[in-house]
């Protein structure tokens, strides 16, 4: 802990999203206008109150196509996270810096993207007539032996904590049927009117096994906004302050480069860098995993929530098969989780979703609100490092 | 290796870059039948995925030293969706700890079909080679 602490220095005082949908008919531009829009109507700002941008290095919106769409008469700053999944969070981050460093004073956060109309990551990435990798992102290590999505990676870290702990797949259905029970009861997920039960994840088709359809999240076209200011700002803004209590990213030991096959050659691939991420951000809000009464965990696949259910400390290493089959994520459970639908349920906007639901918790919003929530956690994914965030009722 | 056999393939699927100044030598040992790992020259740390600097000593110093083609399975993946147009499903991706390296130094290989495979037992080298010539170090059950 250093003696400079942004504990509780900065709000988020405004949230904005588009539609999620399969097909949005319009550009990435687009949606990121609209979502920073509506994000800024609900802070009670106007464009002209924007100083800062933040988006993360997947994002095909630049600061100055954003600054332009909008017409931000002057940028003083503007910045840039790691690749997507990994950072929403440390957007947030990034503008609290930007904040307290004088930098700025309010803050645009958004993450824009077609993700199923446009390039979709569930297709891998590789050119088959092209030879693969170099550049430092090692991909030929991975990619000539077939292994180019995300879900067979996350596979394997799935297959490696069964084989290691004895985790059910039924474990990681209860994350998935968490997920979907919330988005049906929000109107905005694309799941929404979409029932799935838990013998429906067992016999769903397999993708790459262990994980099977419902394993996976949505390939969603849409995007999220907020708004960062200061603190004592916050008070005029139309909705209850929600605080920054504290922002960390961290890589932990051994990090591996690239953005995510390399991970496999982390000494155990069964813990992330969640696990160092938690200890930082619990040190800097001066909290525990008991202390959270709510949480949106960065949800690409299901065995990435049972992971970090382990490694923020909710339960031990090995034991997140048990406290997810406990149905501790659902509503009314000891960690009800992904209340929005997540990126399982509700779309995947990269968990800048998660954000804006972790703030309408602590508005009492949510429509699965959970009563009297005081404190927020929103995670975002590892690899190849993490973000994550916990938020306040001011 | 006492021994380098070649297990020739009509086409391979993806066929990896052998021009990267951190990792060629590890692609340039296949094509000689040889499985080689990086090492610094100073400390004798493995240096995996491959690089020049050591994290462990800070030397700068590295080479390319052989390692016996053997390792045990790590984890495994049966890929039944067809994503990708060049690899056929199903087939399964094995992740294999090398033999006598620390823990991380893993490598990765393609079985075609859905082999029965159980968690740490011992796999060995395979050296497939394309037309072209380019070969690449692939992982099979092994005893």
């Amino acid at each position: 802990m250093t003696g400079y602490s942004h504990r509780d220095r900065c709000a988020i005082t405004g949230i904005g999203a588009t539609e999620f949908s399969k097909d949005s008919g319009r550009s990435e531009l687009t949606l990121a206008t609209e979502a920073a829009r509506a994000a800024l109507a609900d802070a009670g700002l106007t464009v002209a109150d924007v100083d800062g941008v933040v988006s993360c290095d997947h994002d095909l919106v630049s600061y100055s196509g954003i600054a332009e769409s909008l017409g931000i008469p002057d940028l003083t700053y503007w910045g840039q996270t790691g690749p997507g999944g990994s950072g929403p969070c440390a957007m947030v981050g990034q503008a609290v810096a930007a904040i307290l460093s004088g930098q700025a004073t309010t803050v645009l956060v958004y993450r824009a993207l077609n993700g199923r109309s446009g390039r979709r990551f569930g297709q891998g990435t590789p050119d088959p007539a092209a030879r693969v990798g170099g550049q430092g992102g090692y991909e030929e290590f991975f990619a000539p032996y077939g292994l180019v999505t995300p879900g067979q990676f996350f596979a394997l870290l799935a297959q490696r904590h069964m084989a290691t702990y004895g985790t059910r797949h039924e474990a990681l259905a209860h994350i998935a049927v968490a997920c979907r029970e919330a988005a049906n009861r929000n109107p905005a997920a694309q799941m929404h009117d979409r029932v799935l039960t838990l013998e429906e994840c067992a016999i769903a088709r397999p993708i790459s096994l262990p994980l099977r359809l419902f394993d996976f999240c949505l390939e969603t076209d849409g995007a999220c906004a907020v708004i960062v200011t200061a603190a004592e700002r916050a008070a005029d803004s139309p909705h209850p302050a929600v605080l920054v209590r504290a922002v960390t990213q961290s890589t932990g030991p051994r990090v591996q480069p690239g953005v995510m096959y390399p991970m496999l050659q982390r000494p155990d691939v069964t813990v992330t860098p969640s696990a160092t991420a938690a200890r930082t951000l619990f040190s800097r809000a001066g909290l525990g995993p008991s202390d959270v009464d709510v949480a949106q965990f960065y949800d690409c696949f299901t065995i990435t929530v049972l992971l970090q259910l382990e490694d923020f400390g909710f339960c031990a290493k090995g034991e997140g098969g048990p406290f997810a089959e406990s149905g501790a994520l659902r509503r009314g459970g000891s960690l009800p989780s992904n209340t929005a639908g997540g990126n399982m349920s509700e779309g995947y906007v990269h968990g800048m979703n998660h954000v804006l639901e972790g703030v309408r918790q602590l508005r009492g919003t949510s429509t699965s609100q959970v009563e009297g929530a005081e404190v927020s956690l929103v995670t975002s994914a590892p690899p190849p490092g993490t973000s994550a965030l916990l938020l306040v009722k001011g | 290796m006492t021994s380098v056999a070649f297990t020739d393939i009509v086409a391979h699927p993806l066929l990896p870059a052998e021009h990267d100044r951190d990792t060629a030598g590890f692609f340039a040992a296949a094509r000689r039948g040889e499985l080689v790992l990086r090492f610094c020259t100073a400390c004798d740390q493995v240096l995996h995925l491959p690089r020049q600097a050591c994290f462990a000593c800070g030397g700068n110093e590295s080479e390319w030293r052989p390692v016996p083609g053997r390792g045990h399975l790590y984890a495994w993946t049966v890929v039944t969706h067809q994503v990708h147009p060049a690899f056929a499903v199903p087939y399964t991706v094995v992740v294999v700890d090398v033999d006598g390296q620390p823990d991380g130094t893993r490598l990765v290989g393609r079985l075609a079909g859905e082999p029965v495979l159980t968690a740490g037992q011992p796999m060995r080298v395979r050296f497939d080679r394309a037309e072209d010539g380019t070969v690449v170090p692939n992982w099979e059950p092994g005893d």
